[in-house]
């Protein structure tokens, strides 16, 4: 699903953020992306969704060279990829529904039903059909988080980024969000999570990438799932 | 359109949408609508700020086209005169009734002759005197100095100023005739004073025309500035720069529309109180001077430029700043 190659990234100004990294994320495979703040995984996930651009190296996605896409097409490849902030970057003065529904209007291939019926879809499976109404400032952390989530997976993108997803939130509410994901990847959904979370990551028992002033220095891959 | 996955790749059981060309354009349209109409509502968000650009367009935008409804009724005007030139024949002194009247029928006969009015030395100093206040004094001088006069009104076919001076040439050349004269120099003066305004019209509107682009830029910048997160997450949620970028030019338009409406409603009531004051100097002329105000297709004619401007402004402005902004991950 997503694949690097020799991936290096050097910022203007010098500073190198990523050297030589390499990994490959099966398809319907959840791992987490872990490391000191600075040790390269906001880049690495701005390489992915397209923010940044390698400075050597390939990205693929779906075997699909990134290099090859141009700025134009920067935003329908953005599509198939559902991210989540953590932040959320919700916008404050709309509704949950309209905030949801953004990815659908954006498509602009779907009737008002068609809209109603996604959005209440993936409103229900973060569990917060309830709110649709509501504007996200009356909302908690946790279902602002959720609220993120159900806009990201709203139009059924194949793969879920998620940059430090629990990163404001107490154990008790990152369990959950993580469960959320958890869901998601169950039904063939890939899911890369960047977290400093170490104990949610022990207790998942996912794959884990580990970077390290900008090199994977631990692919926690099982030696079967390498094969 | 999926670039990075093909439809049946993408979620197993999750079925993709599938559209045809001709649906995708008229939700394309659809769309188009609703950004038309929810760019109103950015207007709306921010009132004082939307009112002051709408005002500054408006009036930008009445001064061209007063200038414009002043070139247009002074031309009317030019017009109306232009064609009551009259021309003024004086004779040689010490002609005969009969030779006076041989001339006179002679004139009569010409083709381009609609009219003629024979003013004889004695009429003229009678109308000197009561017309120039020197009544007492004139009647000192031994002898009559004023020459008789024909004043002959040419057919309306002469009266533009260059066929009246060719026939003043022509009657010149009567023996009885000593010279005449065609007052069209103050018409002269008039036209160029007219050429003068509308080139001037053509400057201000041009100057204007840029201040109005550069205010609408400014105004949509500022916008765009404000809701930079919006578009930030909008570009990372797989927005194009098209569609970010539409509603600001719609809502340009707007501005360019409202702006135009204004400077109507502003004209309109200059023209009223140029129709005040000039009722005035009509009553003293005796002459009715009715100023033609916009018609309707010239106030068409404002709302398009007007509209165009806006256009113009939010485009070049959209182009600049939307392209700017990059989203980031935090």
């Amino acid at each position: 699903m997503i694949k690097f190659e020799q991936v290096s990234k050097t910022y203007p100004g010098g500073f190198r953020a990523l050297e030589k990294v390499s990994f490959h994320l099966e398809r319907g495979e959840m791992a987490f992306l872990t490391g000191h703040s600075g040790a390269g995984k906001s880049t690495l996930l701005k390489l992915i969704s397209m923010i940044e651009r390698p400075s050597i190296g390939n990205v693929f996605i779906n075997g699909k060279n990134l290099n090859q896409i141009t700025p134009n097409q920067v935003p329908f490849a953005r599509r198939d990829i559902g991210m989540i902030f953590q932040n959320h970057r919700l916008l404050q003065e709309h509704t949950v529904f309209d905030n949801v529904a953004l990815p659908l209007v954006i498509e602009g291939i779907y009737t008002q039903g068609e809209i109603e019926k996604r959005v209440h879809a993936a409103l229900d499976k973060v569990g917060l059909l309830s709110k649709v109404k509501c504007y996200p400032k009356i909302l908690s952390g946790g279902e602002q988080q959720r609220v993120g989530i159900a806009r990201a997976v709203v139009n059924k993108p194949p793969l879920l980024l998620a940059d430090e997803p629990t990163g404001n939130l107490d154990p008790e509410l990152s369990k959950e969000i993580i469960n959320v994901f958890q869901q998601f990847n169950d039904v063939g959904i890939s899911v890369l999570i960047a977290t400093h979370d170490l104990g949610m990551i022990a207790r998942m028992k996912n794959r884990s990438l580990t970077l390290k002033q900008g090199r994977m220095i631990n692919d926690g891959l099982t030696q079967e799932a390498l094969i | 359109m999926s670039l990075l996955f093909s439809s049946d790749e993408k979620r197993q059981g999750a079925h993709q949408k599938q559209v045809s060309v001709i649906t995708k354009f008229i939700y394309f349209l659809v769309q188009n609508l609703r950004q038309i109409v929810t760019s109103i509502g950015e207007i709306w968000r921010t009132p004082v700020a939307s009112a002051m650009t709408i005002a500054v367009m408006g009036l930008s935008l009445t001064l061209p086209a007063t200038l414009h409804i002043i070139v247009k009724n002074v031309q009317s005007i030019n017009l109306e005169w232009d064609s009551a030139s009259e021309i003024s024949l004086f004779l040689n002194d010490n002609l005969s009734e009969q030779q006076i009247s041989a001339a006179m029928h002679r004139i009569k006969t010409y083709n381009e002759v609609e009219s003629l009015v024979y003013i004889s030395k004695d009429d003229a100093i009678k109308e000197f005197k009561s017309s120039s206040g020197f009544g007492q004094a004139l009647d000192y001088l031994d002898n009559n100095p004023l020459p008789a006069s024909f004043v002959v009104t040419p057919t309306s076919q002469h009266r533009q100023a260059e066929a009246a001076k060719q026939l003043l040439l022509k009657l010149e050349r009567e023996r009885e005739v000593n010279f005449g004269k065609l007052d069209i120099d103050w018409l002269t003066r008039l036209n160029a004073i007219v050429s003068m305004l509308e080139e001037s019209v053509f400057t201000v509107a041009l100057l204007l025309m840029v201040s109005v682009v550069l205010i609408i830029g400014n105004t949509i910048r500022l916008s765009i500035i404000s809701r930079k997160e919006e578009i930030e997450v909008m570009k990372l949620v797989g927005a194009t720069e098209g569609f970010i970028q539409r509603p600001f030019v719609y809502t340009g338009i707007w501005y360019g529309l409202m702006g135009g409406f204004v400077a109507f409603i502003v004209v309109t009531f200059v023209v009223w109180w140029m129709q005040s004051a000039l009722s005035e100097i009509s009553g003293l002329y005796m002459a009715d001077f009715l100023i033609e105000s916009l018609t309707f297709s010239e106030f068409l004619i404002l709302m398009l430029i007007a509209s165009g401007l806006g256009f113009s402004g939010a485009y070049w402005s959209v182009h600049r700043h939307v392209r700017e902004i990059e989203p980031d991950l935090d």
